[in-house]
């Protein structure tokens, strides 16, 4: 068993431990409601995809928030603050603006081009905008790689906690991760996911702020959290934690920019019933985001500042700092929603990878070659299946591997979408050729410098990071290869796109 | 304001990136200006973004081009000052909101302030210009005649 994390034998039998697998178990109860309820109005593969473009905007403001905070926002994250300080912050200071960044980006562009085209996934917003089934098929390609790897880094995590909490041992913990969380997805596809979504941010959210006032009574406020730091290591409340202000402020273009390429985000838009609702969604989106964020930033400075006071011994692996803090300082019954918080996110995640891999596979590789699938539905559902699996044994296959896999998901999205898609999308000067180019140099740098990397035989200088260094090559060989090839750019707008990038 | 400056922007900001980390690969690692282009060409890039997704019809409309720029102020002013001011965390420092002076400086500049007009600017012109129920009507009206 992977420890019921750093608790004495001692204390185990008044941990709380029944109430936390109590709330984990209610959750799984409310999540097999949500999945059959969700079957019984899947129809169609529009139903599937995009919930039948039928969901209202607090459910669109709060599954987005759930699907952009995974399990890292509980665990990881609060892991990294632990061990490098404020420097970790910086992978989410950007949430104050992204929000609104990507409304005004994607939101209203993509919804209106679902609507006028009958859009159901992001590459096929690429591929009407530059009328080019090669970038819409370029797009699907690596949007599948991240997703296999960010779908086996979620089954282990889930896989890990299912053992903690119940003793399942990990590989059957990987597997029931997998059949709880395919079960409603096949069943009830983005629909049941955006309803789980919604469930589960709200749960993240309460979890957080609840968290977060215990984080501060705990410490004596955020200046008696501070005070305790410094007296041992100032650098690590410094503005940049342990790291260089390369590396954070890396993080920070990284994820700031890298936002409006997370497909699994963007293609929400399309979900919305009502655009004009949009005018509220930064609002909403904010709120939510900075509220899960609290306990991001708070237990791993927490921690630390207990660890640095000798309140507590250091921890053996930072990704401790979550579990320690809520069994140490919080009632059992918040220990079980923050336990049933990271369950939530981790399957919320899946979910959403599971959709969009489906749709990748059922829906754009056959038309970037000139082919329709029959039933989608069906096909989606099969695919959903073959891609769990999938992931499954990679999961088990090796943890490094797994690992490996995880970390670059975001910057390949990044790298190849941010150009093509959030520029593209707005600026009528992009070309099909710079599309392409793009995409293809995302792919390739990401894929050769990460596995390079991995086995070690390139390392790059401290601040630079692959996905940074991609995202950037990515976004200049656009603007390069857009402004080469300039002459073709009107000839490749369709008059109904033209009209949605110019409304 | 023509969209093209935004997309100039946004290329100008690509470049002070790229010299950062240009700057990382000289031998004994990067100077102390490297971290400037970063600063500067996040803030730049995220601020010319706002502009850009905010044009309509080639032009970037004043509410989200003031967006756009206090965007840039907050941030790139939050992140300019860290790297200027003198590093001051020590155990007798001064304590702003819970943090050191420069810390709290970037955690509440970037992580905070921008909440309280980038929403609002986007609510305030969503009516008039973003998407009012006379645009939705024509884009509905193209798409029926682009299936028909």
């Amino acid at each position: 068993m992977t420890g019921w994390w750093l608790m004495p034998a001692s204390q185990r039998a008044a941990d709380g431990r029944p109430i936390i697998i109590g709330i984990a178990l209610a959750y799984f109860a409310v999540v097999a409601l949500i999945g059959v309820w969700a079957s019984r109005r899947t129809h169609s593969a529009s139903d599937y995809f995009v919930a039948g473009k039928g969901i209202g905007l607090v459910t669109l403001a709060v599954a987005a928030m759930a699907s952009t905070l995974s399990g890292f926002a509980f665990i990881g994250g609060p892991g990294l603050v632990y061990s490098v300080g404020i420097g970790a912050v910086f992978l989410v200071l950007s949430a104050s603006i992204t929000s609104t960044l990507g409304a005004w980006t994607l939101g209203k562009r993509m919804r209106l081009l679902g609507e006028a085209r009958g859009l159901m996934t992001v590459p096929d917003a690429i591929g009407a905008r530059f009328r080019s089934p090669a970038a819409q098929g370029l797009s699907a390609a690596a949007i599948l790689v991240a997703v296999v790897g960010y779908m086996a880094t979620n089954f282990l995590a889930l896989g890990l906690v299912l053992d903690a909490m119940f003793g399942t041992g990990l590989s059957l913990g990987i597997w029931l991760a997998m059949f709880v969380t395919l079960s409603y997805t096949v069943s009830g596809g983005i629909l049941a996911g955006v309803y789980t979504d919604l469930f589960e941010g709200l749960v993240k959210a309460v979890a957080s702020v609840t968290v977060f006032w215990f984080v501060l009574r705990s410490g004596g406020g955020m200046a008696g959290i501070t005070r305790a730091i410094a007296a041992v290591d100032a650098t690590f409340v410094g503005p940049w934690g342990k790291m260089p202000a390369l590396s954070a402020l890396s993080l920070f273009f990284v994820f700031g920019l890298g936002s409006l390429g997370q497909p699994h985000i963007a293609h929400k838009f399309y979900m919305l019933r009502d655009p004009r609702r949009l005018k509220w969604y930064p609002a909403l989106m904010s709120v939510a985001m900075s509220l899960a964020l609290l306990l991001y930033v708070g237990v791993g400075l927490a921690m630390r500042a207990k660890v640095a006071s000798g309140a507590v011994p250091p921890l053996a692996r930072a990704d401790d700092a979550t579990p320690a803090f809520v069994l140490g300082f919080t009632p059992g019954a918040v220990a079980g929603v923050v336990f049933a918080g990271v369950i939530a996110a981790g399957m919320s995640t899946v979910n959403s990878f599971m959709n969009i891999g489906a749709a990748a596979l059922t829906h754009d590789l056959p038309r970037a070659v000139g082919r329709r699938v029959g039933n989608e539905l069906r096909w989606g559902r099969i695919w959903t299946l073959v891609l769990s699996l999938a992931a499954v044994l990679v999961a088990q296959w090796s943890g490094t591997l797994v690992a490996f896999l995880g970390i670059f998901g975001y910057g390949l999205f990044a790298s190849t979408l941010v150009p093509s898609l959030a520029i593209g999308l707005n600026w009528p000067g992009a070309t099909r050729e710079g599309a392409v180019a793009s995409i293809a140099t995302g792919l390739v740098l990401t894929l050769l410098l990460e596995t390079l990397a991995y086995f070690k035989l390139f390392s790059l200088p401290a601040g630079v990071t692959v996905s940074g260094l991609s995202l950037l090559l990515s976004l200049l060989v656009f603007f390069a290869v857009s402004w080469i090839t300039r002459g073709r750019a009107a000839s490749q707008l369709d008059a109904d796109v033209r009209m949605v990038m110019d409304a | 304001m023509p969209t093209r400056f935004a997309i100039a922007a946004l290329v100008l900001s690509c470049i002070a990136i790229a010299l950062a980390y240009a700057l990382a690969f000289l031998p004994g690692g990067a100077p102390s200006i490297a971290p400037w282009g970063l600063a500067l060409g996040s803030a730049g890039a995220l601020s010319a973004m706002i502009a850009l997704g905010a044009a309509r019809g080639g032009r970037v409309r004043p509410v989200a081009l003031v967006a756009s720029l206090l965007t840039f102020v907050a941030v790139g002013g939050a992140f300019g000052a860290a790297l200027l001011l003198p590093p001051d965390e020590t155990t007798g420092m001064t304590i702003v909101l819970g943090f050191p002076l420069r810390t709290a400086i970037v955690l509440y500049g970037v992580g905070i302030v921008p909440l309280f007009f980038l929403p609002l600017a986007y609510a305030m012109s969503f009516d008039a210009d973003t998407l009012s129920d006379a645009d939705l009507e024509r884009v509905r009206a193209a798409a029926r005649e682009f299936h028909e």
